[in-house]
């Protein structure tokens, strides 16, 4: 036999054939009876991930359907600008001039009196009434239409700007509420960017700490099988279940956790979308959805394992 | 050219505390050894040395022709599945019963469960306590522990049998008992090696016995006779083992 580095027993057990498949799924049926077995334990680690996910996921939805929400709106943010009654067309022309030569304005409607009458007349259905009227009770007003890339600010500018000018009566911002949603939306996003790095990193600890402990528990099986020929991916398998089955449950309670808080809001959401005339239609929690945050808590659990599982096997003294 | 061969063997702890210090020594395939000597004279150091439970600081340990020393950390798991460890404290899994605690070794192999209850049933068998297999460790009496770890040791059918002080704390019958047991698995070739350091029970065996003092090998001591030497015996094969049950 050659005096090389190579094992003294070549590997002849037929036996054990299949073996890897076959330490698989002994390590499942071990790693589930042990969290049933620990179950209080469970259900602590189990909420403690399930909250982590749950905020960063939550508001990825919320953001999601802002986003949707502000897509959705056809009208653009405008001003309606009403004019001083009696006031002279030539004025309005001026008015009308000025802000069309503004950054951000798409268009400028002019309603000169005559025409808003005809307009309620035909709109209202009073039109003999009306004409009892000794003269037009209806000012000159301008429609002021943004461009899409106008926000909320540029809106402000623009009402103050028309607001200062000679002549002007009042002046109305135009759902300004869903105008803003698009900063709201971004807001959003970016917070709910920063919670999931935190709260992921906070699951990723919570399930490192819960495998520790689960290493230390199991300490001296785990040299009883470094003794008998386990190697350190064998002796570190049940852990990364460990942290699948913590990461993937915790991902199952902050489903439970959003769907409860959605059932929760939904009466006074519902009211104040159709106080803006819009019908409340939830987006992304959807199949797809479910899926990648269980996969994803899955992964952010294995990772916990694979923290703390490492050093600790690599170290494994037998004495 | 013996089984297991030292050649110059030095093993300094981290501290500086030298255990063994240049052991030259050869053990034939299918012996059976007696290392002996007061306490603190090296006898666990050079079995944990044996099974890479502890690195070797210089010299060159050979088992089966193969410089041991300098098998990777990939490789040890799979030199250790062939050598059967007891020790004193047995080891045992205070919480698993005594056909699970016998059943690891195979389990790490990846054995199915069907032929594993069979070979553990067979190694339960061969130390007398096949009855007490649903049992937890705890309700069995020290002798029958130590037995639960040699049956341990043995389920996979070891080239290689290790055992430290194994019957340090039983009494002189029980002691007994379990050197036959370790002479039974002698007999299909696995070369043997027991620490221990009560004279009474080694001289009686008519075996090899080497005398380490202060990490050096102060005597060493061949069989009494020729049949209990058997230098050079085929080394265990799976037949030889199946005629033991196992
Ligand atoms: N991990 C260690 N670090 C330092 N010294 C050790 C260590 N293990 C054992 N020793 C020392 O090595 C010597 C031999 O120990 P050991 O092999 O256990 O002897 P024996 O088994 O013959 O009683 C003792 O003096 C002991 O104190
Ligand atoms: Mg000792």
């Amino acid at each position: 036999m050659p005096r090389g580095s190579e094992n003294p027993f070549p590997d002849d057990d037929a036996a054990t054939r299949g073996g890897w498949g076959r330490d698989h799924l002994r390590v499942i049926r071990d790693s589930a009876h042990f969290v049933s077995a620990n179950l209080g334990t469970s259900l602590l680690v189990w909420l403690l991930v399930g909250i982590a996910l749950a905020l960063p996921a939550g508001l990825y939805l919320l953001e999601r359907n802002l986003q949707d929400l502000s897509a959705a709106w056809d009208g653009r943010p405008g001003l309606s600008i009403y004019m001083d009654l009696g006031i002279d067309v030539a004025e309005v022309e001026t008015l009308k001039t000025r802000l069309a030569a503004q950054a951000h304005v798409a268009s400028v409607l002019v309603t000169l009196p005559d025409a808003a009458l005809r307009e309620f007349q035909a709109y209202s259905g009073l039109g003999d009434t009306l004409d009892m009227l000794s003269g037009n009770p209806l000012p000159a007003s301008l429609r002021v239409i943004l461009d899409s890339d106008a926000g909320a600010s540029d809106l402000e500018a623009l009402a103050a700007l028309a607001g200062a000018s000679p002549g002007v009566h009042e002046v109305v911002e135009e759902k300004t509420w869903l105008a803003r949603v698009k900063d709201i939306s971004t807001i959003v996003r970016r917070l709910s960017m920063v919670l999931a790095v935190l709260f992921g990193v906070g699951a990723v600890l919570v399930t490192a700490s819960s495998v520790r402990l689960a290493i230390e528990a199991r300490l001296e099986e785990l040299r009883v099988q470094k003794l008998v020929g386990a190697t350190d991916a064998q002796i570190r398998r049940p852990f990364l279940y460990f942290g699948a089955i913590y990461g993937a449950g915790g991902a199952l309670v902050a489903l439970m956790l959003i769907s409860t808080t959605l059932l929760f809001i939904e009466g006074p959401l519902t009211s104040l979308f159709s106080s803006y005339g819009s019908e409340l239609q939830l987006i992304g929690f959807d199949p797809a959805f479910l899926v990648v945050l269980l996969v994803l808590g899955g992964v952010l659990g294995v990772l916990g394992a694979v923290l703390s599982a490492s050093q600790r096997i690599v170290a494994l003294e037998i004495h | 050219m013996g089984y297991i061969e030292l050649h110059g063997v030095t093993k300094r702890y981290s501290n500086g505390f030298e255990a063994l210090r240049d052991l030259n020594v050869e053990f034939g395939a299918g012996s059976m050894t007696f290392l002996t000597g007061h306490s603190g004279a090296g006898k666990s150091t050079f079995l944990r040395m044996l099974l890479r439970l502890e690195d070797v600081t210089r010299g060159q340990l050979l088992v089966n022709g193969v410089n041991v020393t300098q098998l990777s950390k990939r490789q040890l798991p799979f030199y250790r599945r062939h050598i059967g460890a007891v020790f004193q404290d047995h080891h045992l899994l205070a919480g698993r019963s005594v056909f699970d605690n016998v059943a690891t070794p195979l389990r790490v192999i990846g054995m199915p469960e069907k032929d594993i209850a069979r070979r553990v049933r067979a190694a339960l068998q061969r130390v007398g306590l096949l009855a007490k297999e649903k049992l937890l460790p705890l309700y069995l009496s020290t002798g029958e522990q130590q037995r639960v770890g040699i049956a341990r040791a043995v389920v996979n059918r070891p080239r290689i049998l290790l055992a430290d002080e194994p019957t340090g704390n039983l009494d002189p019958d029980l002691s007994r008992d379990i050197m036959a047991l370790f002479e039974q698995f002698n007999q299909v070739g696995t070369t043997v090696i027991v620490a221990s350091h009560d004279r009474e029970l080694i001289e009686a065996s008519g075996r090899r016995i080497i005398e380490l003092a202060a990490g050096r090998i102060v005597s060493d001591t061949p069989a009494m006779s020729v049949d209990m030497a058997v230098c050079d015996a085929p080394i265990s094969t799976e037949e030889q083992w199946r005629a033991q049950g196992i």
